[in-house]
C-alpha cells in the first residue's frame, strides 16, 4: 500500500512542480480570492499540534501557526479553514492546491525539496527523537539499556534511527514495533517494553499524561533531529517570504517581550525604530509582503507571539508542560531566532 | 401440527434428553462442553463488571474518578459524542446533521419493507430521503446556513457515503454484468476486462486516485468536490464486485428460461427485468448482503484521502490530553455503532432469504 501511495504521490509531484512554476506568486492572490486560507488539520488528532475541542475547534501549535499566517493575510484569525489531511495526503494536497501551505510536524528533509518540489521556511520547532524509559529501571542513558525492550512505532524513522544508534554504542535491543500510537503506548506503560522511542514532542506528551509521570524519565540521548517547517510549493517566493515573515514576527515579538496583552502600549510607544515599523506605527512593513502595515500587529494582537502560541499549546498553559528546551530562543538557550527587521 | 405453533414449551424431558444428547454424551464431550461454557461465562462476567459495574458514567468524571472506579470510562462518550456522530459540523448546527441521519435511516427501513418494493415507489422513497438528507447536511437554502461537504464528519458522514456508494454502484454493477453478458464479444471482453482492472487494484488506492490524483489530470469543471470523486470512486469498486456477484447469480438461471421468453417474443428489457434479474438476485443475495456489509465496513477507508468519518472522529474524541487514556472505550462505542448497523443488514438479508425461499418450496 505504502508504495502505491508514494507512486500516486510522486507522479502527482511531478506533473505539478511542472505547473507551480508557471504560477509563481500567485498564491496570495488566490487566498484573497478564496478569502479563507487553507491550512492542514489531521485526521483524528495529533496532541499538543492539533486536537479538536468538545464544540469541534482545532487548536495546538500547528494550527496556531496558520491561524498567525491568515491573520498575517487577513487580519481575522477566523479567515482560516482547516482541511482534515492524513500525512500520506500532505504533498499531493499541497501539490493540487487542496491546501496553501502545509503545517504540521513535517521536516524539512532532501527528497522533499529537491524530489517533491517544494521550499521550506526557517524552522519553527526543533524535534528530536528521543528515548523514555521506566525509572525503576535506573537507567542514566541508552548506554546502560544493553539487552533491553524497546517499543518503537512501526515503519517510521524511529525504527531506522533506534538501531543505527544502538549499533553507534554497540548494545543490543530487541525492538517490538507497533504501528498505532495508542497501543504502542499502552505497551510500553504496561511494562512489556523497558524503552520507549518516539518522537520528541509525542514522548513528552505521552508521559505528561500517563498515571505516573515520575515513573518514567527521558533519557538525554537524542537519536535524531529534525527540525520542522512550513511547507509551500516551489516557485512562489513571495509566498514563502509571507510564511517566514509570519513566523519572524512571533519571535521578534517574544523577543521584544510583545504579547497580545501590551502591543497596544508598544504600538503607541514603540521602544525601538524596529518595533515601531513591525506594528506599523511607522509605515514600510506590509507593502514588500503584498500586505497591510499593520498586519504583525494584528498577528500578534490576535493570535499571540511565539511564546504565547507555545505555552498554550504545549507549555505550561496546555496539560502537557513541556519545556522549550530546544524550542527556545537564542537568548534562552534555544535554536530559535527572529531576521532583522530594518 | 397445531403443537408446532404453541411457541416456546417449558423444557420438558425430551430437551432434557437432547441437551444430554448434544452436549453431554461422553465425558470428554462433557468436559468441553463445561470449559466452554465456563470460558464463555468468564468472558461475559469480565466484560460486564468492567462495561457496566464498576464504569463511570457521569459526565464530569474525568481521569482520576474514571481510574479509581476501575472500569469503563464511558464519560468520555458522554463529553464527546457529539464529535463522533457529527465530526466537524458547526456545532450550533449539529442539530440537522442529527436529522439528516434519522432521515437516511427512515429511508434505509422503509425501502426494506415490502410494500415499497415496485420501482416507483422505491426510487421515490429514495430520492425523498436522499434530497432531504442533502438540503439538511448542505443547508444554503430554506433559511439554513451553507455547510460545505469538507465540514461533514463522523456518522453521518459514514452513512451518506454508504448509501451514495450503494444507490450509485447498484445499477452501475446491473449495467457491468448484463454488458458483461452480452453477445457482441468486444462488450463482453472490454468490459471484463474493466471489472478485472478495478478489482485488480486495493480500494485504497482507487480512493487515493479518485480524490488527490485526479484534479491534476481532470479540468476543474468535472471534478467537482472531493467528497463526490470518493464517491465515485468507492461506488466504481463497489459495482466492479457486485456486477459479478449478480452474474453468479444469473448464471443460476436456466438457459432455457430465456430462450423460451425470447421464443414468446418477449422484448429483452422484460426478459431482463422480469425473469432474468429476479431470479438473479435471489440467487446472489447471500454474497449480495455481505457486500453491502463489506461496503459499509471500508467506508472508514476515506480517512486516508482526509475525511473525519466515524472512525477518524472517534480518534479525534479520545485525542486530547484529557481524554488520550479513554481509547478503549472510544473503540468499543464506535464498534457498538458499527455493530448495530451490520447486524440491522444481515439480519434484513436473513428475512430476505427466508421471505424469497417461500417461492421455491
Amino acid at each position: 500500500m505504502t508504495s502505491i501511495l508514494k507512486t500516486a504521490v510522486l507522479a502527482g509531484g511531478f506533473v505539478l512542480s511542472a505547473a507551480a512554476a508557471q504560477a509563481a506568486s500567485e498564491t496570495l492572490k488566490t487566498v484573497q480570492e478564496r478569502g479563507a486560507l487553507n491550512c492542514p488539520g489531521h485526521t483524528g488528532s495529533y496532541l499538543g499540534f492539533a486536537e479538536v475541542d468538545d464544540k469541534g475547534n482545532w487548536k495546538g501549535l500547528d494550527v496556531d501557526l496558520c491561524r498567525a499566517v491568515a491573520t498575517a493575510i487577513f487580519g481575522d484569525p477566523s479567515s482560516l479553514k482547516i482541511i482534515p489531511l492524513s500525512w500520506a495526503q500532505r504533498w499531493p494536497s499541497l501539490q493540487s492546491g487542496d491546501v496553501d501551505i502545509i503545517i504540521k510536524a513535517s521536516g524539512g528533509t532532501l527528497s522533499r525539496d529537491t524530489e517533491l518540489g517544494l521550499q521550506f521556511s526557517s524552522s519553527y520547532y526543533l524535534g528530536t527523537t528521543k528515548v523514555m524509559a521506566h525509572k525503576e529501571l535506573g537507567l542514566e542513558s541508552l548506554a546502560d539499556a544493553d539487552g533491553g525492550t524497546i517499543c518503537i512505532p512501526a515503519g517510521a524513522s524511529q525504527e531506522r534511527q533506534v538501531a543505527s544508534y544502538a549499533e553507534r554504542l554497540g548494545i543490543t535491543l530487541e525492538t517490538v514495533a507497533i504501528e498505532k500510537t495508542e497501543e504502542l503506548e499502552d505497551a510500553y506503560f504496561s511494562g512489556r517494553c523497558d524503552l520507549y522511542a518516539q518522537w520528541g514532542p509525542v514522548l513528552a506528551i505521552a508521559r505528561s499524561i500517563s498515571d505516573n509521570p515520575d515513573d518514567h524519565v527521558l533519557l538525554p540521548d537524542v537519536l535524531a533531529v529534525e527540525p520542522e517547517v512550513m511547507i509551500v510549493r516551489q516557485g512562489d517566493d513571495e509566498w514563502l517570504d509571507i510564511a517566514n515573515w509570519t513566523l519572524s514576527v512571533l519571535l521578534f515579538a517574544e523577543q521584544e517581550g510583545i504579547t497580545s496583552e501590551n502591543v497596544d502600549e508598544m504600538k503607541a510607544n514603540p521602544p525601538s525604530n524596529e518595533v515601531g515599523k513591525m506594528l506599523g506605527a511607522t509605515p514600510g512593513m506590509g507593502t514588500p509582503l503584498g500586505l497591510s502595515d499593520d498586519w504583525a500587529y494584528n498577528v500578534i494582537k490576535k493570535v499571540g507571539n511565539y511564546s504565547e502560541i507555545f505555552q498554550r499549546s504545549l507549555g505550561q498553559d496546555s496539560p502537557y508542560k513541556m519545556p522549550r528546551d530546544l524550542t527556545a530562543l537564542w537568548n534562552a538557550g534555544g535554536v530559535l531566532f527572529p531576521f532583522v527587521i530594518d | 401440527m397445531t403443537a408446532i405453533d404453541t411457541g416456546p414449551v417449558p423444557l420438558g424431558p425430551t430437551q432434557l434428553r437432547r441437551l444430554r444428547r448434544d452436549y453431554f454424551s461422553s465425558p470428554v464431550s462433557t468436559l468441553i462442553s463445561v470449559l466452554c461454557f465456563g470460558l464463555l461465562l468468564s468472558i461475559g462476567w469480565v466484560l460486564f463488571d468492567w462495561g457496566v459495574l464498576r464504569a463511570t458514567f457521569a459526565a464530569e468524571a474525568r481521569q482520576p474518578e474514571c481510574q479509581a472506579a476501575g472500569g469503563a470510562c464511558w464519560s468520555v462518550i458522554a463529553n464527546r459524542w457529539r464529535l463522533i456522530f457529527f465530526g466537524l459540523y458547526p456545532y450550533e448546527e449539529q442539530w440537522r446533521s442529527a436529522l439528516a441521519c434519522v432521515a437516511v435511516i427512515v429511508t434505509m427501513v422503509l425501502s426494506c419493507i415490502p410494500v415499497f418494493w415496485t420501482g416507483k415507489r422505491l426510487t421515490a422513497v429514495w430520492a425523498l430521503g436522499f434530497l432531504t438528507f442533502y438540503v439538511l447536511m448542505k443547508g444554503g437554502m430554506l433559511g439554513l446556513l451553507l455547510v460545505r461537504e469538507e465540514q461533514w464528519g463522523g456518522l453521518a458522514l459514514t452513512l451518506f457515503i454508504f448509501v451514495a456508494t450503494a444507490i450509485i454502484g447498484m445499477p452501475l454493477a446491473i449495467a457491468f454484468a448484463l454488458l458483461r453478458n452480452s453477445t457482441l464479444p468486444w462488450i463482453a471482453k472490454t468490459t471484463g476486462a474493466v471489472i478485472d482492472a478495478v478489482r485488480s487494484l486495493p480500494l485504497i488506492s482507487i480512493l487515493f486516485t479518485f480524490a488527490i490524483v485526479l484534479p491534476f489530470v481532470l479540468p476543474d469543471f468535472v471534478l467537482q468536490e472531493k467528497l463526490y470523486r470518493v464517491i465515485a470512486g468507492s461506488a466504481l469498486f463497489f459495482a466492479a464486485y457486485q456486477a459479478e456477484i449478480i452474474r453468479g447469480g444469473m448464471q443460476g438461471v436456466a438457459k432455457g428460461q430465456d430462450e423460451a421468453a425470447m421464443s414468446l417474443g418477449i422484448p429483452y428489457r422484460h426478459r431482463v427485468a422480469r425473469i432474468l434479474l429476479p431470479q438473479a438476485f435471489r440467487n446472489a443475495l447471500p454474497a449480495t448482503i455481505n457486500q453491502f456489509v463489506i461496503t459499509f465496513m471500508e467506508t472508514s477507508l476515506v480517512v486516508i484521502v482526509g475525511f473525519f468519518e466515524l472512525l477518524s472522529s472517534a480518534n479525534a474524541a479520545f485525542g486530547t490530553s484529557d481524554w488520550t487514556f479513554a481509547f478503549v472505550e472510544v473503540y468499543v462505542f464506535v464498534a457498538f455503532l458499527y455493530f448495530i448497523f451490520v447486524f440491522g443488514l444481515s439480519r434484513y438479508g436473513a428475512y430476505l432469504e427466508r421471505r424469497m425461499a417461500t417461492g421455491q418450496r
